[in-house]
């Protein structure tokens, strides 16, 4: 019987990309990948979105400012006229997660489409792409042949001048487009990258990511704000005091230790499971289908899974204490109360907003680093998996023998 | 070793922390801060390649166009486990891999094993080495990696073809003067029983005949009729011109097949064969008979490569003192770019020696990689079929071997 199974087994499971993905391995590295990103683009918006205090005093909720939100921009829009494409998918009228879910239901169908449309062949591709061409093409000049032609059997003979805002008709829905593109681009070639198994995709996705909070970063700088205020709400200057997770983080550390985490595990799940799918397309036919080949294919997926939610664990809970290490520092200094080294040591480190903090925070990783060096855990794992092997072997043995 | 990933992951980190300070900006520190705490918690994940591995292959001396079956069983010895490796046998770039992969991504725990099979196809002949065993640690992030090697190297034969020509020699327009072993009836080394004699010191201990010791009490041993085998001379042209056409079809494979199917077909008459093979210099492998023979000549015929500008006349010239008088030769050449082929093909001719030419027609083979204006192959054309009838107005046999046709047929094109 289980023979049979095994053989069984050996028929079913191959390593080609339709088997694989729904291997439940790569399904849950992409559905790790695309939770980050959703997440991502929620802490994001919290953080990012809203517009400075002063500037809602000074004009409304409502009004334009540059953030990571795109409902202001739409509605500025729709102030100008109607909107091509209908509220409820623009997230207009809503608010917080809730205006994110119909843009979201689009950039969904958009990854479906383009994995489907790059699927296809070529000229099919062509064909499909002449044909988006064609029907803006008429968009754009039927309407206003019609509008005009109308107008001249009416009117008689005429210049079309008063026709020619037909011709732009296709430019309302790339600002819609636009105003859109500016928050769920990320979003849209995250989806594309994990679901179409692209790498670039996801690096340009983490890429934008960045930018955004690099941008940010400039524009809400104290003396780029005292120029030009653009009505966005900079980021506090002071990390603030550990109140969260038994005092090792602040609420501000946590929210941008989180951004920062699932930047990193959208960008290595997502790449791991397209890596791990690369190689396997690179395999022969028949070793797909080798019992030895899908051994180790599950083995070093299952290890790199295991690894993955190791390593950012740990991650996070080095950079967090990494972050509170001045706070121990000054604590431990604080002990030696009196001297004036301590004093002056005291002082440096209470620079808590940048230099303290990070000189800190760089000098504990590095010594995270060094530990790998004397700490031979790699060994000590390698022992106890061993021994539970073997355990294993004997519980067998002792069942067969039964 | 760092990769680009890491580098880049490293640079931009510092870079996000130190604007970051500079504009006072938390998240870009933290940013930066993470990508380098992951740097360093993957350091702590570091790959083994203490690894036994040991490589079966069956076969070590193979024919052309053989296929061979290699398999690598790979064990884990340590008590770590080995993390992400990518082995890799690294197989000679003329030999195509038929079935399964030259390598592996594995992950071994401790004691494990596991193993890979493929199958090679030789195309070419020659010798070669499969291995040395590359054994690539990569992280399961893609941030560090490290490459070592295992030497363990597995030398591989391939021989040139050997074809059925027996029927063809049969029927061809060769010489038929040299018919296999004759025995004399005189002692000598033989295969059929000639007489008994008292041994003597110098007398090997395997000739002992046991039974009449027995029956007399004193050492006999057996003597044997000697065999007269007739010394066959295979002259195979290995200059730079037998490169013409293409890797798989040029004058020197098809010569060098054709070398190794005709001396396979003395040999088994119990005749005795000489290789000869010119180009760069002269190798003279003497006469003999038997499978060790065989085998030495088919190891000779694997390692010719073509090179140099030898003249057929300063072979024939060399081997003159030693070839046997009458011995039949045969010469395996296109016959390009000598002009001394007529002198020495009369020579040989003069003292005696039956002599067969089989020419790869070196034109067509060229015309397999390059397209020659009809004109000029029809000139060429003709100018290789008188230099054909000119060497047969010395009474030699030539067969004019076109690519597309088999040996045993181009043995029977033999025209005199």
């Amino acid at each position: 019987m289980v023979e049979m199974k095994e053989k069984r087994e050996e028929v079913t499971e191959t390593l080609h990309i339709p088997a694989l993905r729904r291997k439940w391995q790569i399904v849950v590295l992409q559905v790790v990948s695309t939770a980050s990103l959703l997440l991502l683009l929620k802490r994001m918006s919290e953080i990012y979105g809203p517009c400075s205090d002063q500037f809602v005093i000074d004009h409304s909720e409502t009004s334009w400012c540059p953030s990571y939100e795109h409902t202001r921009g739409l509605m500025w829009l729709s102030n100008q006229g109607d909107l091509y494409i209908p509220d409820i998918l623009l997230g207009i009228g809503q608010t917080g997660t809730l205006s994110l879910i119909g843009p979201l239901m689009m950039c969904a169908f958009a990854a479906f489409a383009a994995d489907r449309f790059w699927s296809l062949s070529h000229e099919l591709q062509t064909k499909i792409k002449q044909g988006t061409w064609i029907a803006i093409g008429a968009w754009m000049v039927v309407p206003f042949v019609f509008s005009w032609v109308i107008s001249m059997a009416y009117n008689g003979l005429h210049f079309p001048w008063d026709h020619i805002d037909h011709l732009f008709s296709p430019l309302g829905l790339l600002l819609e487009m636009i105003f859109l593109g500016i928050v769920f681009a990320p979003v849209l070639a995250g989806l594309i990258g994990i679901w179409g198994l692209s790498k670039r995709s996801i690096s340009w996705a983490v890429g934008y990511f960045i930018i955004v909070i690099a941008f940010h970063s400039i524009l809400t700088f104290e003396p780029v704000l005292s120029e030009v205020d653009l009505g966005l709400r900079p980021l506090p200057t002071q990390i603030g005091e550990g109140s969260m997770f038994w005092g090792l983080v602040s609420p501000l550390a946590a929210s941008l230790l989180g951004i920062a985490l699932l930047i990193l595990l959208f960008m290595e799940s997502g790449i791991a499971a397209i890596s791990h799918m690369e190689y396997a397309s690179s395999l022969p036919e028949d070793a797909k289908k080798d019992r030895e080949y899908i051994r180790q294919f599950n083995n070093v997926v299952n290890s790199h899974l295991l690894q993955l939610c190791m390593v950012v664990a740990l991650v996070a809970i080095t950079t967090a204490l990494a972050l509170a290490f001045d706070d121990l520092m000054i604590s431990l200094v604080g002990v030696f109360e009196g001297s004036q080294w301590t004093g002056q040591v005291k002082e440096s480190l209470e620079l808590q907003m940048t230099y303290g903090k990070v000189i800190s925070a760089g000098l504990f990783i590095l010594v995270v680093a060094g530990m790998r060096f004397v700490v031979p855990w790699q060994t000590l794992a390698g022992y106890f998996e061993s021994a539970l092997a073997s355990l294993r072997s004997s519980d067998s043995v002792e069942q067969s023998d039964n | 070793m760092w990769t680009r990933k890491a580098a880049i992951m490293l640079a931009g980190g510092i870079s996000l922390i130190l604007v970051g300070m500079m504009i006072s900006n938390f998240q870009m520190m933290i940013i930066g801060l993470t990508f380098i705490s992951f740097i360093s918690i993957n350091g702590w994940i570091i790959g083994h390649s203490e690894l036994e591995i040991s490589r079966y292959v069956p076969h070590s001396n193979v024919y052309k166009g053989d296929l061979i079956e290699v398999s690598l069983t790979i064990t884990n010895k340590s008590y770590r486990r080995t993390q992400q490796l990518e082995v890799f046998d690294n197989v000679p770039h003329q030999m195509k891999i038929r079935r399964g992969i030259n390598q592996i991504r594995l992950n071994l725990g401790p004691g494990q094993t596991t193993k890979i099979d493929y199958m090679l196809r030789c195309p070419l002949r020659g010798h070669y080495s499969v291995g040395p065993i590359s054994v690539r640690f990569r992280n399961a992030f893609g941030l560090f990696m490290n490459e070592s090697r295992i030497d363990d190297i597995c030398d591989i034969t391939v021989f040139p073809q050997v074809r059925d020509v027996e029927d063809a020699m049969l029927r061809a327009d060769v010489p038929k003067m040299y018919t296999g072993a004759t025995t004399l009836r005189t002692p000598g080394p033989g295969m059929e029983f000639y007489s008994l004699r008292e041994y003597l010191s110098t007398d090997s201990l395997r000739s002992i005949n046991w039974k009449a010791f027995a029956r007399t009490g004193d050492l006999m041993v057996n003597q044997k009729t000697r065999d007269a085998v007739t010394d066959v001379f295979v002259i195979l042209d290995t200059r730079e011109v037998s490169r013409i056409g293409t890797v798989l079809k040029n004058p020197l494979e098809m010569g060098a097949s054709a070398a190794a199917s005709i001396s396979n077909h003395f040999l088994k008459r119990k005749d005795s064969v000489a290789m000869v093979t010119y180009g760069n210099k002269m190798d003279f492998l003497p006469p003999d008979t038997g499978d060790k023979q065989h085998y030495k000549i088919l190891s000779r015929l694997a390692s010719v490569s073509p090179s140099g500008s030898m003249p057929l006349q300063a072979v024939t010239n060399a081997l003159a003192p030693r070839i046997s008088r009458g011995s039949p030769v045969f010469i395996i050449s296109s016959l390009e770019g000598d002009g001394t082929t007529l002198p020495a093909i009369r020579n040989l001719s003069g003292n005696g020696h039956s002599v067969t030419i089989l020419s790869p027609s070196s034109i067509d083979l060229e015309r397999l990689v390059s397209r020659i204006p009809r004109m000029s192959y029809e000139v060429l054309k003709l100018e290789r079929q008188n230099r054909l009838t000119a060497v047969s107005g010395y009474g030699a046999q030539v067969i004019d071997w076109m690519p597309d046709v088999e040996l045993s047929q181009a043995l029977l094109q033999s025209r005199g």
